[in-house]
């Protein structure tokens, strides 16, 4: 679940993960069916961290997620004591590597980074992009691009086309503590200078009262990582349409506390044995995620 | 609706509840126990206790639980202490909970009539029993409509646990109507699920409050026994020393004392001759100097007074002459200045070796000296029948068995003409009644003196007699050492062997009844006497 949220916030930049909603979608029902990730072989190289970082073998690790995003992290329909998506493929894919097991922790999203800071989680993979801000609370681990989708209502009928001008005057529905909210708070601004008015946002704390927002008149638009937006629209066809893709200059990462540099090597290791093993993007094919998501996956850590 | 009797009947969400339950249990337990100790600081007598606990009050009650729950898991465990998350949302919930607990307590405490409390003191109870068996089940009673709606509340604001990841109904709802996005019918299956458990809660207070009304409980319910308040009260079969025919008995009077026929027909000769048995017999009270008084009014201005075992005496005066405190302070239910009380040679206010008493010592030893006390507004135990009222001290004070508290009782009450109302409670009795059970609770351990502070003051006319006639038989029948406050002159000179005469804290004028009343030599007594000449005036009833 963690992953998700981080997905969700990462997927804002990159369109090409929109065209494999159906796909995630479809993943979704059928994950009952699936074999855990886990199941398939770690890494050769895997061994020799286990070796190199033997601190957490054995142990179960508590992730922090907010399981809102379908495809990312939300829990399974079939079964909803089990939380499913590439976030969480993706840790249990880490935990693989290391040697540890994973237990989740449902939290909203704006307490994410607060929960791992309190230590009442040790990891944090729930679609949350990597700013230089957040990396103030923790450091992150970048895995993945960032593609947003922009939600509106059935026919668009505020012609918005992006986080752009033609947004002026719209409400636009967020989540608390997204990185979209100060995109569209910085819209504020350029409308007073070009004579119209600002848009307006209304905070929700989590992905499903967002969708609500639109569906129910109150909001115009709902910014988010592309992957969810596909979903909304496909879940709700005569009602809600994609008005277009966007890319936002951040990567998703995966948190981690500020105090373990070690732990955070270790993360990073895995996540290079994962990505260079293709098994990363194996995970984004099985949950129709774009592989343009791609990224090499490095360290942002500030003082 | 398909979709609604799915979710309604999903086990994720049905799982949930237990969150939910167990977030609530927390809540309320914890709350009810902080609640418990901040009442009981806030009705301290220590300012810095009630101080605190009004800090506690203000910040607890003026902040939003959401908060106090992301403190508790957020924010407690960077001074090392980490709770799960179902223990953080207990701990919000129950230090959210204790403030609005703590005022319901202190109303109800408040509550219970403050004249019942100085019964049970005057009785011998030590504080904890006071509060056990005559506070508690009065406050309880009074309280439970409010722990009600508190329990309804605390139930509804679990919910905010799920910001604090606990899996309680309401996070394991938007977490499936996000996954699914099937919003309204998993939100209207929550929504029922909620109605269903303070339905629930609704219920269980309706049943508890009728099970607690006494007017409903003509036979007692078998979970009431396991009250607090009734737990340990064993029927333990009577044992030897409190046989029948001990029980039977009257009170300790000297058995010197006449225990024949006085009335107002009694000669003259007679009066004196039992004057001078009287005299011979041992001191019962002794009253020395005692001075109190309140806001530097004197109440008690160096009085002094004797009365011996078997002995009536009638305290007159006029209202505020310090009657009422002098009687209190005779039961130690009042402190005062200086001076010293001894009730049968002992001292109720200090032990032997001159330190203080406490309120329990002082308890058990009005209880083992012996002072009954009856009060002008008969002071019953509302929560009790008249037997209970009488034979629950018995057991609880005095550790006499069941069978042998409940005989004592219902011989006390034939004695007072009222064993048809044995199973009555006090609100079901007239005054005259009431007033009557309870002479017959303060005579019911054998008192050694029995002290009756205008008795039939608040009583209506046509009642006053029923009562004077059952303590004329005290004084006649059993010899029973007596001192009365009353305005009832006649009575007076027909009981009394002796009236003293208050003024202003100090007794002006005292000696044989007969004599004071008739030919009183001090001039306030004079003018008292006169102006209640009327009362005076000869009374069929009476």
């Amino acid at each position: 679940m963690h992953q998700r949220f981080l997905s969700k916030y990462r997927t804002w930049g990159s369109s090409s993960a929109w065209r494999s909603a159906a796909g995630l979608f479809a993943a979704i029902f059928f994950v009952g069916f699936w074999a855990p990730m886990s199941a398939s072989a770690a890494p050769a190289g895997c061994a020799a961290l286990q070796a190199k970082y033997p601190a957490w073998k054995g142990k179960t690790l508590v992730n922090a997620i907010n399981p809102h995003t379908p495809g990312y992290e939300a829990i399974d329909p079939n079964d909803p004591t089990k939380y499913v998506g590439f976030d969480i493929d993706l840790g249990e894919q880490i935990g693989e590597c290391l040697g540890f097991k994973v237990s989740y922790k449902a939290v909203t999203f704006s307490a994410l980074l607060t929960t791992l800071a309190s230590g009442q989680a040790d990891i944090v993979i729930s679609d949350i992009y990597a700013t230089e801000e957040r990396a103030k609370a923790a450091d992150f681990i970048r895995y993945s691009k960032v593609f947003d989708g922009v939600l509106v209502a059935k026919g668009n009928p505020k012609k918005i086309n992006g986080i752009n001008l033609s947004m002026c005057g719209a409400a636009a529905a967020e989540n608390t503590g997204y990185v979209e909210v100060p995109l569209i708070q910085a819209l504020v601004e350029q409308c007073k200078a070009a004579g119209k008015p600002e848009p307006t946002i209304q905070l929700y704390d989590n992905n499903a009262n967002c969708i609500q927002a639109i569906l129910a008149g109150r909001a115009d638009t709902y910014v988010n990582d592309v992957n969810t937006v596909d979903q909304a629209v496909k879940a709700n066809p005569d009602a809600l349409e994609k008005a277009i893709a966007v890319t936002i200059p951040y990567s998703v990462g995966i948190a981690v506390p500020k105090d373990k540099p070690e732990f955070r090597d270790a993360v990073l290791a895995a996540m290079v044995e994962i990505h260079k093993s293709g098994i990363q993007a194996e995970l984004l094919k099985k949950w129709g995620l774009d592989p343009n998501n791609l990224e090499e996956p490095s360290i942002l850590s500030v003082k | 609706m398909d979709l609604f009797l799915h979710y309604l009947s999903l086990p994720y969400l049905l799982q949930g509840i237990w969150f939910t339950l167990a977030v609530t249990g927390l809540g309320l337990a914890g709350g009810l126990i902080l609640g418990l100790i901040l009442a009981g600081m806030q009705l301290s007598r220590f300012k810095i206790l009630s101080i605190f606990a009004r800090a506690y009050t203000v910040i607890f009650r003026g902040t939003p639980l959401i908060l106090q729950m992301v403190f508790a898991y957020d924010a407690l465990p960077h001074i090392g202490i980490t709770l799960s998350a179902i223990g953080a949302a207990g701990l919000a919930l129950a230090a959210n909970e204790a403030p609005f607990i703590a005022e319901m307590l202190r109303a109800g405490v408040l509550g219970v009539d403050r004249g019942q409390i100085a019964a049970g003191q005057a009785l011998g109870m030590p504080p904890g029993m006071l509060i056990l068996r005559i506070i508690a089940p009065q406050a309880l009673r009074d309280m439970v409509p409010a722990l009600g709606n508190e329990t309804v509340s605390a139930l509804k604001n679990s919910s905010l646990a799920s910001v604090i990841s606990v899996q309680e109904l309401t996070l394991r709802s938007t977490q499936l109507a996000s996954s699914t996005f099937d919003f309204f019918s998993i939100f209207f299956a929550s929504g029922l699920i909620y109605l269903g458990l303070t339905t629930t809660v609704s219920i269980v207070q309706l049943f508890v409050e009728r099970s607690l009304d006494l007017d409903r409980a003509k036979r007692p319910s078998i979970w009431r026994n396991f009250l607090p308040w009734r737990l340990g009260e064993g029927s333990a079969p009577p044992t030897a020393g409190q046989s029948a025919d001990a029980v039977d008995g009257n009170a300790v009077a000297d058995p010197s004392a006449p225990a024949t026929g006085r009335s107002n027909t009694t000669p003259r000769v007679d009066r004196a001759k039992r004057a001078a048995t009287l005299e011979s017999n041992d001191v019962a009270v002794e009253v020395k100097e005692l001075r109190k008084s309140y806001a530097n009014q004197p109440v008690l201005d160096g009085l002094d007074l004797t009365v011996r075992f078997g002995e009536v005496v009638a305290l007159l005066g006029p209202s505020g002459s310090g009657k009422s405190t002098l009687l209190r302070c005779i039961n130690h239910l009042e402190n005062w200045e200086s001076g010293s009380v001894r009730v049968a040679g002992r001292r109720l206010d200090v032990s032997d070796s001159g330190r203080a008493l406490t309120p329990r010592e002082i308890a058990n030893e009005r209880a083992s000296v012996g002072v009954g006390m009856v009060f002008q507004h008969f002071n019953l135990f509302a929560h009790l029948t008249a037997l209970e009222n009488i034979a629950g001290p018995l057991r609880w004070i005095h550790s006499m068995s069941r069978q042998d508290a409940e005989r004592r009782a219902r011989m006390l009450l034939d004695r007072v003409g009222l064993s048809h109302r044995a199973d009555a409670l006090p609100r079901h009795m007239s005054g005259g009644q009431q007033q009557r059970v309870a002479i017959a609770r303060a005579l019911a351990p054998y008192p050694s003196v029995l002290l009756l502070d205008e008795p039939t003051s608040a009583l209506d006319p046509e009642l006053v007699s029923e009562v004077l006639d059952v303590i004329r038989q005290l004084a006649v029948e059993d010899g029973l050492t007596m001192i009365i406050a009353t305005h009832q002159i006649r009575f007076a000179d027909e009981v009394a062997d002796r009236v003293a005469f208050l003024n202003g804290g100090s007794i002006i004028e005292q000696g044989p009844a007969h004599e004071v009343l008739t030919n009183p030599r001090h001039a306030l007594t004079q003018r008292f006497l006169s102006i209640m000449e009327a009362d005076k005036a000869p009374r069929r009833s009476a």
